[in-house]
């Protein structure tokens, strides 16, 4: 099946109604940028399968490349429309139109009964032909060196086409989901039925526990009957009404313990007041003593200090003397006159009398230090007369104190036990209390015992049915065991069996792999992107992931060590490559949009030849190149023969808006027998 | 290896006509096809490949001169081949540069020719694609049927044919 025309109308750059008549060899569409030859190409995979898939940004602005998929220009186009027209050897044709209106006239599964081997082709085949039959300048190396190895893997894998049959890898994974679904409900069920058991198993041991202890039951009942009257005849209900009136007198036990302790403590109170009462009379008369041996010290106190005034007046008269001595004996006798007494004195009798009044200066001596002693000493024994006073006095206050003490908690105990319905009286007697506390502690024991006696009558009974039912549990559990176990084994070779599956379709791929690796080798040495690495290899790794690798020279990636126009190369090598082994696809057409951007004169002519080569060996090639000498040579170098012409479209925009073929031309076959003839005519001369 | 008869043997492979042509210094194979022309020279050594090649091309040019001017388009479409075996890699590395030169014709050189893979490599630009991937029937069924032989009869049974998943679950859950 090859390219025969294309039609559009409104579609992108394209107002006005064109068509393309595509050579049955070849077709080179010339034209500078932006007059449509991209369109041309896109227009061909829109037609197939509604999308353009050249973009990686789909959305923009809330825009998308749907809203740009049609005529946006000045002018109305006469119909927004593609038609893609494609011929079989034999001469049968079809075509696809999809309108803007209308969408396709064709579904997808006629147009991919048309283009693919019914069985082998694989998912989304449609895009997985447009993806592998038109080379775009984009996708060059995005689609081939610079994907990662799990995508590059992907790509050839759906490129290479289904495995045929029926697709037991996903039978397998849903064998596998199914078995898991089955393990985990089987799994429930187990952990569920031994979730039984274990609870029946407590209980069992509970109710066992409770059933050793049955006893006497009349005589049970007779206590019962007289700790908890009145509760009918019910078993359950008297055991009921016991464990009622357990709690509440075990309350009431609790309480009573607390005022037994009050009563103990009170009595120890009593005791202790009782001996200091007789100590009271003691404790009055020293205080009494004490406060007369205050009075007494105090009034020593007031002595002491009269006598050291009275002193420290002595020493100042002396001192007043002792100067008036000193001022006479400066003056001397002043007209035969003391000067400070001024009676007539002869100095002998001046001087004796002055010499007297130093003697008696000088045999004073002052009692001041003594008297202050004796005021210091009267202060510390007034100190010490109050501390004992204190001490008296507190000693005397404390044992009023609880004496109130004790009469107010006797009081309180006494209305407590009153409260209680007891004698108030127990408050005076602890002991007689403590015994009114073990008693009622004795009936709760005796209720208790009443109680857990009954329980354990009711339990002997309940034993022998929980043992039937354990019985049936553990025979529930292993079964449940027994189904876990198989769903376990079952998960177990479906894994196995999915693994198989994948590891069969692996090996599938990678040997189909191994069947283009020469192609790939052939079509890398052909187009030559490195001078020294004449050949690349690929590896492939991974069991579940599956990684394609590429390599050149000593193991080096091309897509680290190769310029972008080596790349570019080698990444076409490997696109042309999974182009050319495609069991599955009947389209024999290779487009290719400007495939030489970025590569040099010397490698462009290479992929000329490269394009050669694929002619011959049967390919249709569609080529949209920029450069017009460029296109020239293609159409020199590609073989247009009578019946597998080559055509030349040259594109422009034109006045008004929009793109349009400006001239079609078809290319004449080349001169046969060139050389033939020169030889001829050489060996006939 | 003969150069020039495994030229010949695989330019005829692939649909061209050659014929030696004997007015050269070296020998000549002449070659043609619906749109290639070309003449392919083999040259005793490396040394004399490089020393004589534009010498040699200009008189095979020149004696064929004629038929070229009247080829029209296909006179555009001329090889010359300057093939060489034993060269060491530097000189080998030299004469590949010849090809870069894109003057009067499309040249082909090389220097290190030892077997006829060589050859082949080096006649790719002529050649039309030799490696034709045949990718056949991988006889699936019966590889999973000898890889699944572990696995119950039943259950490979079902799953190799209409059952189910779930239904081959279930025989592999219901297995003994």
């Amino acid at each position: 099946m090859r390219l025969d025309y294309l039609e559009l109308c409104g579609f992108r750059g394209f107002l006005e109604r064109q068509r393309v008549d595509f050579g049955t060899g070849f077709t080179v569409i010339c034209g500078r940028n932006g007059v449509g030859k991209s369109t041309l190409c896109d227009a061909v995979e829109f037609a197939l399968t509604g999308q353009i898939d050249k973009y990686l940004v789909d959305k923009a602005a809330k825009e998308s490349l749907d809203d740009y998929v049609w005529w946006r220009g000045e002018g109305h186009p006469e119909a927004h429309f593609v038609t893609v027209g494609f011929r079989a050897d034999d001469g049968s044709g079809f075509a696809v139109t999809r309108s803007r209106e209308t969408g396709a006239d064709r579904d997808a599964a006629r147009i991919e009964a048309m283009l693919c081997v019914p069985g082998a082709k694989p998912e989304r085949a449609l895009q997985q032909v447009c993806r592998t039959s038109i080379i775009r300048d984009e996708w060059i190396a995005a689609l081939s060196l610079d994907l990662t190895e799990t995508q590059r893997f992907e790509f050839v894998r759906a490129a290479l086409g289904a495995i045929e049959g029926p697709d037991y890898a996903a039978k397998a994974r849903e064998a596998l989901s199914s078995a898991e679904a089955v393990h985990n409900a089987a799994a429930q069920s187990y952990e569920e039925a031994r979730a039984r058991l274990t609870a029946a198993l407590t209980d069992l041991e509970q109710i066992r526990d409770v059933a050793l202890q049955a006893g006497d039951v009349a005589a049970v009942l007779t206590t019962l009957d007289e700790l908890t009257p009145g509760a009918g005849p019910d078993l359950g209900a008297r055991v009921a009404a016991a464990r009622k009136a357990l709690a509440r007198r075990r309350s009431n036990l609790g309480e009573m313990g607390w005022v037994a302790d009050e009563a103990r403590a009170v009595a120890a109170l009593r005791d202790t007041v009782a001996r200091h009462g007789d100590s009271a009379g003691r404790d009055a008369a020293a205080v009494a003593e004490a406060e007369i041996a205050v009075q007494e010290a105090r009034r020593q106190l007031q002595a002491a200090e009269a006598r050291l005034d009275r002193e420290q007046e002595s020493d100042g008269l002396a001192a007043s003397l002792a100067i008036l001595v000193d001022h006479g004996s400066r003056i001397g006798l002043h007209d035969d006159r003391c000067p400070l007494c001024r009676a007539p004195q002869g100095a002998p009798e001046f001087e004796k009398g002055l010499a007297s009044a130093r003697e008696r200066l000088a045999a004073r001596r002052s009692a001041v230090p003594e008297a202050r002693g004796e005021v210091a000493a009267a202060r510390t024994r007034v100190e010490d007369a109050g501390e004992i006073l204190k001490q008296a006095e507190t000693v005397v206050h404390r044992l009023a104190s609880a004496q109130a003490e004790l009469e107010a908690r006797e009081e309180a105990l006494s209305a407590e036990l009153v409260r209680r319905s007891l004698d108030g009286g127990l408050a005076y007697d602890p002991e007689a209390l403590e015994e009114v506390v073990q008693a009622e502690r004795s009936r709760l024991i005796d209720l208790e015992r009443s109680i857990l006696t009954l329980e354990a009558s009711q339990a002997v009974e309940r034993v022998t049915e929980l043992e039937a039912r354990l019985e049936a549990l553990r025979a529930e559990a292993d079964d449940a065991s027994d189904r876990l176990a198989r769903a376990h084994a079952a998960v177990r070779t479906t894994r196995t069996l999915d693994r198989t599956v994948r590891r069969t379709n692996a090996e599938i791929i990678d040997e189909r792999l191994a069947v283009i690796s020469p192609l790939l080798n052939e079509l890398y040495q052909r187009l030559r992107p490195h001078s020294e690495w004449r050949s690349i290899d690929y590896g492939i790794r991974g069991d579940v992931r599956r990684f394609l690798s590429l390599r050149v020279g000593n193991g080096l990636n091309p897509q680290f060590v190769f310029s972008s126009g080596q790349r570019r190369a080698a990444g076409l090598a490997f696109l042309l490559s999974v182009h050319l082994s495609r069991p599955w696809c009947n389209w024999r057409t290779l487009m290719l949009d400007d495939p030489v951007q970025h590569i040099d004169d010397f490698r462009a002519l290479h992929l000329v030849e490269v394009l050669s080569a694929l002619q011959r060996s049967g390919r249709q090639i569609v080529c949209a190149v920029e450069d017009p000498s460029l296109a020239e040579l293609l159409c020199r170098r590609l073989m247009s023969e009578p019946t597998a012409l080559g055509r030349r479209h040259d594109l422009d925009l034109v006045p008004g808006g929009g793109a349009s073929v400006t001239r079609s031309t078809d290319i004449a076959p080349a001169m046969v027998g060139v050389l033939r003839r020169a030889r001829d005519l050489s060996a006939a001369s | 290896m003969d150069i020039a008869t495994q030229s010949e043997v695989l330019l005829r492979s692939a649909g061209y006509e050659t014929w030696t042509w004997p007015g050269g210094s070296v020998p000549v194979v002449c070659f043609e096809n619906a749109t290639v022309v070309g003449f392919l020279h083999v040259f005793a050594s490396g040394e004399s490949l490089l020393a004589d090649w534009q010498q040699i091309q200009q008189t095979t040019l020149g004696r064929h001169a004629a038929s070229l001017r009247s080829a029209g388009t296909k006179a555009w479409n001329v090889y010359a081949l300057f093939l060489a075996c034993g060269s060491e890699p530097a000189l080998a590395r030299r004469i590949e540069r010849i090809e870069e030169d894109f003057s009067m014709t499309r040249k082909i050189a090389r220097g290190d020719l030892r077997t006829v893979a060589d050859l082949r490599r080096t006649l790719l630009p002529l050649l039309p694609v030799l490696s034709a991937p045949v990718i056949g029937g991988a006889d699936y069924r019966a590889r999973l049927r000898a890889r699944l032989s572990d696995l119950p009869d039943d259950a490979v049974a079902a799953f190799l044919g209409a059952a189910s998943a779930s239904e081959v679950a279930r025989i592999l859950v219901d297995a003994p």
